[in-house]
């Protein structure tokens, strides 16, 4: 059998705990190998299907021809991303107001890319009108049963929109979202300033994916582009993350925090007596992500020492589960406390980095209840974080919504007039981190 | 008068080295890490007989409840008769990174035992494998050369160079593994002493008085009171006092280790150890009081009672402690059963 590519899993930890300590923190670097092999078919395609499968969902509501570059760029980046489509990958587009309805292939199946079929989508997609409302629910529902028509197994999505999900409740759009967990991943993306960051984060966040603002239409087909790009360098489906802890121990907390930061904690599969899965969904040859795993065990005397977590990358699918990876979290107690308080920088970063994520979100929200006291507090301990840990484009974008006097120190002053893009920008890419500076 | 193998009981001629009759080497070397792997099962789950067995994983922990299971090197006695001795984990440290080899044999000209005795740097990357790689390789040559009659000086040093060569295999990304080294060889009416480090080798002579030690610590601590600049005890207490300034290490190819012969003037014990031991006992009387006179007859009871002491101290480091009657007797019977108890 053609072995399936391996994950290096590297453990930045301090082991050593002081005596009666339970708390073992850890950041778990998993890389995939950069020879890219295609899986095999047991674990792959299943059924003899293509590997890949791209569905894009452009939204049509009326508010796309104001202004009208907006539908126009829209049908210009799908085509554009309909050109990065690999030849065989399954692919198909989909119109949302709030209805939602394929735009191609017309009867609601999937087409396998060749010349043929690329030209006959851009042709549909010159027919793409807007005019009607929005109900995102219904087009992630399509998608979702147009996937269900295709063999393959790396499923991703594109959602385009410029507007909220007026028409239909929230309840709705989560019943929908609950429905496409686990089938299918979903970049987000809102055009112009008139989206909800939050529902769109919703959905990425559960179908794994991202969340970005494209602020000026003109901006999309490079943006679809690169997404489709992406999306076709995937070559291993539904990776999950296995973490094994020792009995009487406690999971804190899985979070992925590089290369941005979400948190998989509820996520949690149990599987077998004492390990749970979290999904962390397709990989690319050579792609590298960070996991902060946070557990509780049982302390114990000084001296001992525990296995406080195995964390393994276990490919799985319909024909099986198989271990590509691993790494262990140790413990180990003692007295010496040049040992126990030695910081490990894989976690000290991370922890700043959620930290600055979450002083950026609290700060733009008090900032739009008019609470400037907060609101400058939160976004000046943001700067401060952002320059200690060296994330560029994180205070880039933090200086175009506060003055900043001293970036170390954190002193800043909300600006009076904020562009709602630089805030909308601001608050999508919180969440992208850095790594840790290597010395 | 006639030697039989231990292995398959036939008559052999010791100055040989190999039995004729099954081939085994007559009197191998024992090694620390030499009698197996990690224990079956985890000792605090299979207590619980309502439980399903718990399994060990392959890194060594339960799978149950997490736990590392004790290592087999964590505590190990070894006796060959002409030499006997003890190393442990200690109290405080996770593993044990001593190692120890020792070996009493005929040699072509009568009697005589080695040991072999390491402490890996916990500072340097693999310290555990470092040290048992390193008496391994030079417990080897070390008998080898003084069985067919070498002389004990330029063994020891081939045998010290020997254990340095050996850690090149363990040179990883983190760096070089390093270790002290001290062995000793007894044999004729001499001791000979070489070493690296500050593990020592201690005479301790069976009235006590006339103990001494044999070696000289390569560390910060006796540059210190060597210059004048501390007492020995201001030296000891300093942070640095266990910092060493010369040890055998892959990143030192040839390493300059210190030889040193000794006769002694009535019978006693040759004690080699880990600064685990004498860390809580430095002075060579009060030492030769704790093992005396058990050590002349018994040295593995003696050993056992050495390390119990550094242990009940405090166990701060890894112990280990190879004692060697002197002059070395050599009695076949009492040899061949102390090997198989």
């Amino acid at each position: 059998m053609t072995s399936l590519p391996g994950f290096t899993v590297d453990i930045d930890q301090n082991e050593y705990l002081p005596e009666g300590a339970r708390e073992v923190s850890a950041v778990v670097t998993v890389t995939a190998d950069a020879t890219g092999q295609v899986p095999p078919p047991e674990l792959g395609a299943g059924g003899g299907g293509g590997g890949s499968a791209e569905i894009i969902i452009v939204d049509c509501s009326g508010s796309m021809d104001y202004p009208q570059s907006k539908i126009i760029e829209a049908r210009a980046a799908t085509a554009a991303a309909v050109d990065v489509l690999r030849d065989g990958a399954w692919f198909a587009i989909v119109a949302g107001t709030t209805n939602a309805w394929p735009v191609y292939p017309a009867d609601g199946s999937m087409a396998m890319a060749d010349e043929r079929t690329r030209a006959e989508a851009k042709r549909a997609l010159t027919g793409l009108r807007a005019n009607g409302g929005t109900a995102i629910g219904q087009w992630l529902r399509l998608a979702y049963r147009i996937f269900q028509s295709c063999p393959a197994t790396l499923r991703h999505a594109i959602l385009l929109t410029d507007g909220k999900n007026q028409h239909e409740t929230p309840e709705d759009l989560a019943a929908a979202v609950g429905l496409c967990e686990g089938t299918f991943n979903c970049d987000c993306r809102g055009v112009g300033t008139d989206w909800e960051v939050g529902e769109l984060r919703k959905i990425s966040s559960a179908l794994l994916g991202t969340v970005d603002i494209v602020p000026d239409p003109a901006g999309l087909a490079a943006d679809f582009e690169e997404m489709m790009r992406g999306a076709m360098s995937k070559q291993l489906p539904d990776v999950l993350l296995r973490v094994w802890t020792p009995q009487q121990a406690t999971i804190k907390f899985v979070k992925q925090v590089a290369p941005d930061i979400a948190d998989l904690t509820g996520r949690r599969v149990a599987s077998g007596a004492q390990a749970g899965d979290y999904p962390t969904g397709a990989w690319a040859p050579g792609e590298s992500r960070d996991y902060h795993v946070g557990v509780e065990v049982a302390a114990a005397a000084v001296g001992a020492q525990m296995l406080a977590g195995r964390v393994s990358l276990v490919a799985s699918s319909a024909a099986g589960q198989q271990v590509l990876g691993q790494g262990l979290i140790k413990a180990t107690w003692t007295d010496d406390e040049a040992l126990s308080t030695r910081i490990a920088p894989g976690v000290a970063h991370y922890t700043g980095q959620a930290e600055l994520a979450d002083a950026i979100q609290e700060g733009l929200e008090a900032a739009k209840r008019g609470d400037e006291e907060t609101a400058t507090a939160r976004l000046g301990r943001a700067v401060a974080l952002a320059h200690e840990a060296g994330n560029e484009d994180t205070a880039r974008l933090l200086a175009k919504v506060v003055d900043v006097e001293d970036e170390a120190a954190g002193t800043v002053r909300l600006k009076k007039k904020v562009d709602a893009a630089d805030e909308m920008a601001l608050d999508t890419r919180s969440t992208k981190t850095v790594r840790v500076k290597k010395e | 008068m006639t030697y039989h193998c231990p292995s398959c009981g036939q008559p052999f001629d010791p100055a040989d080295g190999f039995c004729e009759a099954c081939g085994a080497p007559v009197v191998p070397a024992a090694v620390s890490s030499d009698t197996g792997g990690s224990a079956p099962e985890c000792p605090v789950c299979s207590a619980d007989s309502s439980a399903a067995p718990a399994r060990i994983s392959a890194e060594g922990y339960c799978e149950s409840c997490g736990r590392k299971i004790p290592s087999v090197r964590d505590h190990v006695e070894l006796d060959v008769g002409l030499a006997a001795g003890v190393t442990d984990r200690g109290l405080r440290h996770s593993r044990n990174e001593d190692a120890m080899a020792l070996a009493g044999t005929l040699g072509a000209r009568g009697p005589l035992a080695v040991a072999v005795v390491c402490d890996g740097v916990s500072s340097a990357p693999r310290a555990d494998e470092a040290s048992l790689t390193a008496v391994r390789a030079a417990v080897r040559v070390l008998l080898a050369a003084v069985r067919e009659g070498g002389d004990p000086a330029a063994a020891s040093r081939a045998a010290a160079l020997a254990g340095a060569t050996s850690l090149g295999d363990l040179v990883g990304p983190q760096g070089a593994p390093a270790a002290t080294y001290a062995s000793a060889v007894v044999a004729g009416d001499a001791v000979t002493v070489c070493w690296l480090g500050d593990s020592r080798i201690y005479w301790l002579a069976e009235n006590g008085s006339d103990s001494r030690l044999l070696t000289r610590d390569d560390s910060l601590a006796e540059e210190l009171v060597a210059s004048g600049l501390a007492t020995a005890e201001e030296a000891m207490a300093s942070p640095q006092a266990h910092v060493i300034t010369r040890w055998l290490g892959a990143d030192l190819p040839e390493p300059q280790p210190h030889v040193a012969r000794f006769e002694p003037a009535g019978p006693g014990v040759v004690l080699v150890c880990s600064d685990g031991l004498w860390n809580y006992r430095p002075d060579p009387a009060e030492l030769a009081a704790l093992a005396m006179p058990t050590a002349l007859d018994d040295p593995l009871a003696a050993a056992v009672a050495l390390v119990k002491f550094a242990v009940e101290a405090g166990g701060a480091d890894n112990i280990t402690a190879v004692l060697t009657p002197f002059p070395p007797v050599w009695s076949e019977s009492e040899s061949l059963s102390r090997r198989q108890r």
